[in-house]
């Protein structure tokens, strides 16, 4: 039975409401199109603000995609690759730890968030020990590590600002997480190379992210890796036992302690704690990471490897030697500063020698102007023999290492002396001495400087003088001799040179003046006192008028 | 990158994603056009739909052109990580020679106070 014709009205009901149905039908998918698009926008400016922080991460960090992951989990799967290897050596390569890869995930609004766990991040801390108190209080300013993520805000200017902090915020957690890494990679160098055996480092100690070493100069310094939250208290290390427990934070509490700790610090000579902190990441830093490729240029090894050049340069080496320099020349400096404060027509000057186990200074001494002004009138006055007399002298003082090197000018030259002419040329001694003799051997030069300038300042305004070491010998009339002598005492405080005037008239039986001064004062000594060049010039000139010429 | 009508790439993809949404939002005007009691209007069907051609259009033209570019972006030839540590290095150092600026400027002001 086939289906009975329909009627005409029956067929335009139903194309009627076949009609309806598809304008319903096309109603609904317009309204689905609208809807897709609204969600769509969203979609698309979430997504914006996550690339958009993305792409500004990725102009300083390398960002990387696990293709695999992202295919698995919701997540794009993208991080940041914080690892360099270093060109270094091959067999020294350094592991990438476990920091190195940071993922980067979404937070609740849709944002670039970051986590890093709050107590991975350590800092590489250089101390001295038995100098805590001083030095141990932290620079403040550090980051605090904590993981960020973004608040979720509506209005769209707020978005902004918050956009820009949060990648602020990540931007500067990855610094921090890249500094870390790094300190950590100067930490194992270091502990690779104290545990080969060297020249002058000692491993005295040894722990799981500590080292203790000892340097030539009896300091003992530790080198360690800190977490950033026991920044801000200070760290006691008993450094005589050698069975020690883990360092344990304790709080800071004394101004005074602090003082006192300085003082110490002073006294023992130690140099500043944070810029020896500094140079160590600057040593491995700049021969490690900057010149891999030129680690055979020649002078690049003889600044690490000193005198002899050895095949493997040991960083640590060159370190410790600075620092031992370092203690050294402070001593050297405070001795040379205690000697010209009481020696007061000296004057110290240092000399900047951009290298780090090298120290110069000079001590100067320049007559002083009245002088020069009242010489320049006596020439004037018509006598013959117009010369040149120096008006300044100097004695260098150069620390290499940890030995002492003195030169300068104003030495007793044996040749001049039989001659008698002071123009004959002074050579430039230089010698080696040690710590314990260099406060004499200074004075001696500076006083046997100022008896040449009284030698030449004497042959200019024509008195007959002999000079020996540190005395110089006047003719009077009737054959007498006048000697003015230097004393040179380190340890006076109320000056470092002294002056005696010391008679000979002929008759007696010594005619070498010997300055025993432990005699004392006599007839023919008279203790004149600790004199300033004025004084000294002044003396010269009574000596004319006493003096046949 | 060289600079296309001044916009980075980022930006340029961003447009398209813009435009899919404009597109689909065009087809649910057509489709409301078309669903409307007294029948679509020709003119704003037309319209709608040679814009949604247009649009069309210009997605494909904007996506060739980023695929083609993104061949020549090659990752992290010059990679600053070493120079950064110097950086981080030098900030060290600066931090350190202000604080010693500091004290200087301390010792000063206490002998001027002194005196």
């Amino acid at each position: 039975m086939t289906r009975p014709k329909q009627l005409p009205n029956e067929l335009l009901s139903d194309l009627a409401v076949s009609t309806a149905t598809k304008l319903q039908c096309f109603w609904h998918l317009g309204k689905y199109f609208k809807q897709s698009a609204a969600a769509l926008e969203k979609q698309v400016a979430r997504e914006a603000r996550f690339y958009g922080a993305l792409i500004r991460l990725q102009q300083n960090w390398k960002v990387k995609r696990h293709r695999l992951v992202a295919a698995a989990s919701g997540n794009a799967g993208f991080f940041i690759d914080l690892f360099y290897n270093t060109l270094y050596d091959t067999s020294v390569s350094l592991r990438p730890s476990s920091m190195s890869t940071i993922p980067i995930e979404h937070d609740a609004a849709g944002m670039l968030a970051v986590n890093v766990p709050p107590n991975s991040c350590r800092s590489l801390r250089f101390e001295f020990l038995g100098s805590h108190s001083a030095n141990n209080v932290r620079r403040s300013g550090e980051t605090n590590m904590h993981a960020f993520s973004e608040d979720s805000s509506t209005e769209t200017n707020k978005e902004h600002a918050n956009d820009d902090e949060c990648v602020r915020k990540t931007h500067s957690l990855l610094r921090e997480v890249h500094r870390a890494i790094f300190d950590e990679q100067v930490f194992e160098l270091v502990s690779r190379e104290a545990c080969n055996s060297s020249l002058s480092v000692n491993l005295t100690g040894i722990q799981e992210n500590y080292l203790r070493l000892s340097i030539n100069q009896g300091a003992s310094v530790s080198i360690s890796l800190l977490l950033s939250s026991q920044d801000n208290k200070t760290d006691i290390v008993s450094g005589t036992n050698s069975s020690e427990t883990e360092t344990i934070p304790s709080e800071l509490s004394d101004w005074s302690k602090f003082r006192e700790g300085k003082d110490n610090v002073k006294k023992l000579g130690f140099p500043n704690r944070i810029s020896f902190e500094i140079y160590l990441q600057q040593l491995f830093h700049e021969y490690v990471f900057v010149r891999a490729k030129d680690k055979t240029s020649s002078s690049f090894r003889s600044l690490i490897s000193g005198q002899q050049s050895k095949d493997n340069l040991n960083i640590l080496d060159h370190f410790c030697m600075s620092l031992a320099h370092s203690i050294f020349s402070n001593k050297v400096l405070s001795e040379l500063e205690s000697l010209v404060c009481r020696t007061p027509y000296v004057q110290l000057i240092s000399h900047p020698t951009w290298h780090s186990r090298t120290s110069s200074w000079t001590l100067s001494m320049k007559v002083p102007q009245s002088i020069l002004h009242v010489g320049s009138q006596i020439l004037s006055s018509g006598i013959s023999n117009v010369k040149n007399v120096r008006s300044q002298f100097w004695s260098k003082v150069v620390v290499i290492d940890e030995s002492i090197s003195v030169e300068g000018v104003g030495d007793l030259n044996v040749v001049g002396l039989f001659n008698g002419k002071p123009e004959s040329i002074c050579p430039i001694n230089r010698y080696e001495c040690d710590l314990a003799d260099l406060p004499i051997i200074l004075l001696q030069q500076v006083a046997s400087q100022v008896i040449q300038w009284l030698h030449e300042e004497a042959l200019t305004v024509g008195i007959k003088v002999t000079r020996d070491f540190l005395s110089l010998a006047f003719e009077l009339d009737h054959g007498e001799i006048a000697s003015l002598v230097a004393h040179v005492d380190p340890e006076d405080t109320r000056g470092c040179i002294s002056w005696w005037l010391m008679m000979d008239d002929g008759i007696t039986e010594n005619h070498k003046l010997h300055p025993d001064l432990s005699i004392g004062e006599s007839e023919s000594r008279k203790f004149l006192g600790h004199l300033s060049l004025d004084v000294l010039y002044s003396t010269l000139l009574d000596f004319v008028n006493l003096c046949s010429c | 990158m060289d600079p296309q009508s001044q916009t980075t790439s980022l930006q340029r993809l961003q447009n398209v994603e813009k435009r899919i949404v404009r597109v689909l939002e065009l087809a649910g005007g057509v489709m409301d056009e078309m669903a409307s009691q007294s029948g679509p209007r020709k003119e704003i069907a037309n319209n709608h739909c040679s814009e949604f051609m247009q649009l069309i259009k210009d997605i494909q033209f904007a996506l060739r052109e980023e695929i083609k570019s993104a061949c020549e972006y090659r990752p992290f030839e010059k990679c600053d990580y070493v120079p950064r540590i110097s950086n981080e290095i030098c900030y060290k150092k600066l931090e350190y020679v202000i604080a010693q600026l500091d004290e200087m400027k301390q010792t000063m002001e206490g002998y001027r106070n002194a005196a």
